[in-house]
């Protein structure tokens, strides 16, 4: 992974779309140096099921997680940590012991100090019974104790070492809440306006199906060093519009109506990079890949020769060629290939062999044909179900879903239904197994958060079905492990045995954000390693 | 409304022929029921999808151009006529066979049942007809059959009220008093007396009513409450490609210009037809 700070590599980007795209003429005018003031509108695609950061479930609301919260630590471009709301961390010789040291000029914007007892009051919440159990499944898994050594000295212990609380400590799920609204709040899990945060904006309003607002906190003096600036936010508020059609955000673009849109689609990124007036900057997604992952609990891909069938049939490349315009980049594997842990050699050892589907789809017993052409098996048609969550779709999924639909029914005749629900319906039939494709991605910047909560037997969201004791020493030891080389070399086996042995998963693509701006615009960027659009802290409007 | 023509003025504008206007909605009319009773004359795989031609402009091996997944737009369209004229047809005839009986019993029984099934009425179309319908899907579900049955329901006074006056005016007409004195039973007046002479103006209201259904029919698939994909539904086609307008025209002009052409071709003749019957009875 090597990226340069978000500020510099907007301007490499521009620069480099600049030459690319209008030869010989001066292209987007840079926004020139920050200014302060001004209020900013920004369009994005995903409203936040929720506002609280330690519910945050979707890699789409993460930029708007940090304008308001905070964490102890933040990721360099490197990946590595660096201090935020903490100042420093030690890890005793046994790996057990976190010692974190706070930063003491920090105060939420209820006026409540951060402190020692305020990130304790934090990490406790989540053992609050259903508050959020997939990251205590996972991440804090190991976690014995918080304790209070001191108002600025804050002490972790662990049953056993596991690297994955400082991803947590990092991440939104960490991010810290005052805990006068913790415990105020009447709708905690929802949050809203009545949480406060430590961040440089303040969340005073928010429209359901419209818009969420943010005020600048004039009281703000404690970015992180790898933040562009240092006090206060550039701008004195800024708006996010929730327009889930993409051709409606780029038309408001367009139109000036709104300064800066995420998610701008392949189809529509000719539109962008064509005028002169507007800048396409584009963010390969940490965490995991996104993926079909086939549930192997019961009939037809309890047999893994369907799975593989499955896999066969797909040709993957033409049905990105077709649905992102060779924009997005393949996976291969269930991590993301921007993380240090992806397996480059599982590319190109599957996939997008129709012949070889049909060969295994007749020797599994699905030999029979019905009248549209579907494969049968005494008398059942092959028939595999995929259940889309409306919330989670994004970088058109549902267009995407009907062209690997029509891809097995002609290469293979396998009938995938699709079918977009509510969040509440798709949750229900995945918990009552009425799916057997399960479609996810995740933007964990340690993808071994991804694959622990996927992969493991009692993962919170292994929808596969499948446990093997094997794959769970290899998931705890990549967990455990500070060495990076052991946590490459157990990653990359959990990989290979979920890949290539058990065909457990049909990797798709590489979750990317694409963001596009006026010229007016300056300092809009990507989150270092995470590499979703950063908050609005660095950005200014030169008008 | 119903005075009776003289003669003469009938027999012109019966053997007058028909204004191009009417000639070309018949043809588009044949050709959307050809389309309907056998799609493979034209078209066809409507669902064979081909990622490496997406969106591509019309041209002589794809008329109407390529879809977002790189499937046929002409194919489409054509085999699309089924589902969205079946739709159109099934609620007409739901809406028209409730809407007949319902109309008969308020105009043959007693003031007060005819005072609750018409007020019944009002309420049914107090409500816009869009709106009905989808507050009957929210109840039902989504698919093609409640889809069906939610604009059967809604469009159903239309024809109710029509039957009803029809029945009050015929239940006083002599033939239906003579058969009374001489002993009819109910039955054999309803069906042989009454039923017949009330029906008169349904057919040009069912034609008139089918181009409103199946505009109705594509507007609720449209927000996805119709068919779901990959069917290739008018309106779900129309709802499917207008994220990509702006780059591929052809994708959402084209299906939406064959629901125009449909809904259009069928209220002409729908109208002309009324204009020429129109107080043919009596």
């Amino acid at each position: 992974m090597r990226r340069t700070r978000p500020a510099a590599a907007v301007l490499a980007l521009a620069l480099a779309l600049t030459a690319a795209c209008s030869s010989g003429t001066t292209g987007a005018a840079d926004a020139g140096q920050p200014v302060s003031g001004g209020s900013l509108t920004w369009a994005i695609e995903t409203e936040p099921i929720t506002f609280n950061p330690h519910q945050y479930a979707q890699a789409k609301a993460r930029l708007l997680v940090w304008n308001s919260f905070e964490a102890l630590l933040t990721h360099d471009a490197q990946g590595g940590y660096v201090p935020w709301l903490a100042t420093g961390y030690e890890v005793s010789p046994d790996g057990k012991t976190y010692t974190f040291k706070l930063r003491t000029d920090v105060t939420f914007s209820d006026g409540t100090k951060f402190d020692a007892a305020a990130v304790k009051a934090n990490v406790d919440q989540f053992q609050v019974e259903g508050y959020n159990p997939q990251v205590l499944a996972v991440q804090l898994r190991n976690l014995a104790s918080v304790e209070v050594a001191d108002a600025s000295t804050v002490v972790f212990k662990l049953t056993q070492p596991d690297v994955l609380l400082l991803d947590f400590l990092s991440s939104p799920q960490g991010a810290q809440v005052s805990p006068k609204s913790l415990k105020e709040a009447r709708n905690l899990k929802a949050g809203g306006p009545e949480l406060a945060g430590t961040g440089p904006f303040i969340l005073d309003r928010y429209t359901a199906g419209q818009e969420v607002h943010f005020t600048r906190n004039p009281a703000y003096n404690w970015a992180p060093a790898t933040a562009g600036h240092s006090g206060p936010a550039y701008l004195d508020e800024v708006t996010y519009r929730f327009l889930k059609e993409s051709s409606v955000r780029v038309g408001a673009l367009t139109s000036g109506q709104v300064q800066v849109i995420e998610g701008v689609p392949a189809t529509d990124e000719a539109l962008i990079t064509a005028n002169k007036q507007l800048t396409l900057g584009r963010g390969l997604n940490s965490g995991s890949a996104f993926s079909y992952y086939f549930n192997t609990a019961h009939a037809p891909f309890d047999d893994i020769r369907v799975r593989r069938a499955f896999r066969e049939a797909v040709d993957v490349d033409a049905v990105l060629t077709g649905v992102y315009r060779g924009s997005a980049t393949r996976a291969w594997s269930v991590i993301g290939p921007t993380s240090p842990f992806y397996d480059k050699t599982l590319e190109k050892t599957y996939g997008g062999d129709a012949a070889e589907a049909n060969r295994l789809l007749d020797e599994a017993g699905w030999s029979a044909r019905d009248a549209e052409g579907f494969r049968t098996k005494d008398g059942k048609r092959l028939t595999v179900r995929l259940v889309q969550s409306a919330p989670f779709i994004r970088d058109r999924r549902d267009v995407l879903a009907q062209a690997v639909q029509a891809q097995v029914k002609q290469s293979a005749g396998i009938d995938l239904t699709v079918t977009v629900a509510d969040q509440g319906t798709a949750a229900k039939a995945l918990a009552d197994g009425a799916y057997e494709v399960f479609e996810n991605s995740r933007a964990d910047t340690d993808a071994g958060a991804a694959l622990s909560l996927l992969l493991t037997s009692t993962g919170s969201i292994n929808r596969t079905g499948f446990k093997d004791a094997g794959l769970d020493r290899l998931l705890q030891d990549g967990q455990a492990s500070t060495d990076q080389a052991k946590r490459l070399a157990a990653y990359q086996q959990v990989q290979k045995l979920v890949i290539t042995d058990q065909a457990l998963i049909l990797p798709l693509y590489a979750p990317a954000d694409q963001i596009a701006f006026g010229n007016t615009v300056g300092g809009v960027g990507f989150e270092p390693t995470a590499g979703v659009p950063g908050s609005a802290y660095n950005v200014w409007l030169s008008k | 409304m119903t005075l009776a023509l003289p003669r003469p003025v009938a027999r012109r504008l019966i053997l007058r022929p028909p204004r191009p206007g009417i000639a070309a909605a018949a043809v588009v009319l044949a050709l959307t029921l050809t389309a309907v009773v056998w799609p493979s004359l034209f078209a066809g795989d409507p669902l064979a999808a081909d990622p490496l031609h997406v969106l591509e402009g019309p041209s002589a091996q794809h008329w109407f151009g390529t879809d977002q997944l790189g499937r046929d737009v002409f194919d489409r369209v054509v085999h699309g006529a089924r589902h969205s004229l079946s739709i159109g047809v099934a609620a007409t005839v739901i809406a028209v066979g409730a809407g007949i009986l319902l109309g008969l019993c308020a105009g043959l029984t007693h003031k007060y049942a005819d005072e609750v099934i018409s007020r019944g009425f009002d309420a049914l179309a107090a409500f816009p007809l869009v709106l009905l319908a989808l507050l009957f899907i929210a109840i039902a579900g989504t698919g093609t059959t409640s889809l069906i049955v939610a604009i059967g329901v809604a469009t159903l006074p239309h024809y109710a009220r029509v039957v009803r006056a029809q029945t009050l005016i015929v239940r006083q007409a002599p033939y239906v008093t003579h058969a009374v004195a001489f002993g009819a039973s109910r039955g054999r007046l309803v069906l042989r007396h009454v039923l017949p002479n009330v029906l008169g103006p349904i057919p040009v209201l069912a034609m008139i009513g089918l181009g409103e259904a199946i505009l109705v029919a594509a507007g609720l698939s449209f927000l996805g409450l119709g068919p779901q994909p990959p069917s290739p539904e008018w309106g779900a086609m129309l709802s499917e490609s207008r994220g990509y307008l702006h780059i591929a025209w052809w994708a959402s002009v084209l299906p939406g210009a064959a629901v125009t052409a449909t809904v259009i071709s069928l209220t002409v003749i729908g109208r002309h037809l009324q204009s020429r019957f129109e107080g043919r009875h009596q």
